[in-house]
């Protein structure tokens, strides 16, 4: 029985740990090869993650969007679902959920100049939908996107105009 | 005779299960050791394992997939192998299941580190579910069953 076989559990533990050390040897030294090396430890709060590759940090204040938003100076871009957006978004703002974007970018992005203030924005401060679609601008042109981070509940907390439908 | 085809029978089904499960793991690994970083983000993505874990899991688990994997299909070790594979398949099902309890969208990670595997949840819940089954036959095998497959494989 199980338990009661105990040369087949030490026979286990002994490889148990030969493959960790395998795995432990292999990981280390795959990792200091390679030309991307990762930090064994890094930080992962909410807010690293709005920071590009390039070390540019994409976060706006939700203070800072509602002056913009308020001088109507900025385009919010929404990029949940058109499901979410139809249930309610930041007023005025265009959908264009990221993982449409390839086909319904041109379109959603047609009356938007390259030059003009963009601010993403999806839900959830892990959402990262938000700095995905942030990045594909940036790359499409657009050299002031921000994104504001879990914008769409801070919004609605802080009882910012929003509008329901498409 | 019908007692030796029983025999063949399950032996077959025995190296079967063995290999298929050491391919799964192999191919689990291999687009995970060429983007660590990735598939950091996937992990991180789970919103399971603290800050801390989220690199050290990305560096070495794709290495403990591919090097069970091995082990599996070449036959050596196989009691430690078998052992991990079903801790990590059970571990995996956790987070799947965790992670559709709470209704998070995202990438599963599971074969590779793109965003979307294109696969519905469930159909990863399942597979996972399918993977643990075959394991576990693997396990009863070498740890419980008195047949010869189980023992003598060092």
């Amino acid at each position: 029985m199980i338990f009661i076989n105990r040369q087949i559990w030490t026979k286990t533990i002994k490889q148990v740990f030969f493959i960790a050390l395998i795995v432990l040897v292999a990981g280390f030294a795959s990792n200091r090869l390679r030309s991307d090396k990762m930090p064994l430890v890094e930080d992962w709060s909410a807010k690293s993650n709005l920071v590009t590759s390039s070390g540019e940090n994409l976060e706006i204040s939700l203070s800072e969007a509602t002056n913009l938003f308020k001088k109507g100076e900025a385009v919010f871009i929404d990029a949940r679902s058109m499901a979410e957006y139809d249930a309610g978004h930041i007023k005025g703002a265009i959908s264009l959920p990221y993982k449409e974007v390839d086909w319904k970018f041109v379109e959603a992005m047609a009356g938007v100049s390259e030059e003009s203030a963009v601010i993403t924005y999806c839900d959830g401060e892990t959402c990262e939908l938000s700095m995905e679609l942030a990045v594909f601008l940036r790359n499409a042109g657009y050299k002031n996107v921000k994104v504001l981070s879990n914008g769409w509940s801070a919004w609605k907390q802080n009882g910012l105009p929003v509008e329901t439908g498409e | 005779m019908k007692e030796k085809i029983k025999q063949k029978f399950s032996l077959f089904l025995y190296h079967g299960a063995r290999i298929a499960l050491g391919i799964v793991f192999i191919y689990a690994s291999y687009d995970k050791i060429l983007h660590p970083a990735t598939f950091a983000k996937v992990i991180y993505n789970y919103q399971i394992l603290p800050g801390e874990l989220v690199n050290l899991s990305a560096i070495f688990l794709p290495w403990l997939e591919l090097i069970i994997g091995s082990l599996l299909i070449i036959g050596v070790w196989l009691p430690g192998s078998i052992f991990i594979s079903n801790i990590l398949l059970i571990i995996f099902f956790c987070a799947l299941m965790y992670n559709k309890a709470r209704g998070l969208d995202i990438s599963c990670g599971c074969f590779s580190t793109g965003t979307d595997d294109g696969f519905h949840s469930n159909f990863n819940i399942l597979r996972d579910f399918g993977f643990i089954v075959i394991s576990l036959f693997l396990f009863f095998k070498v740890f419980i069953s008195d047949s010869p497959c189980g023992r003598g494989s060092s």
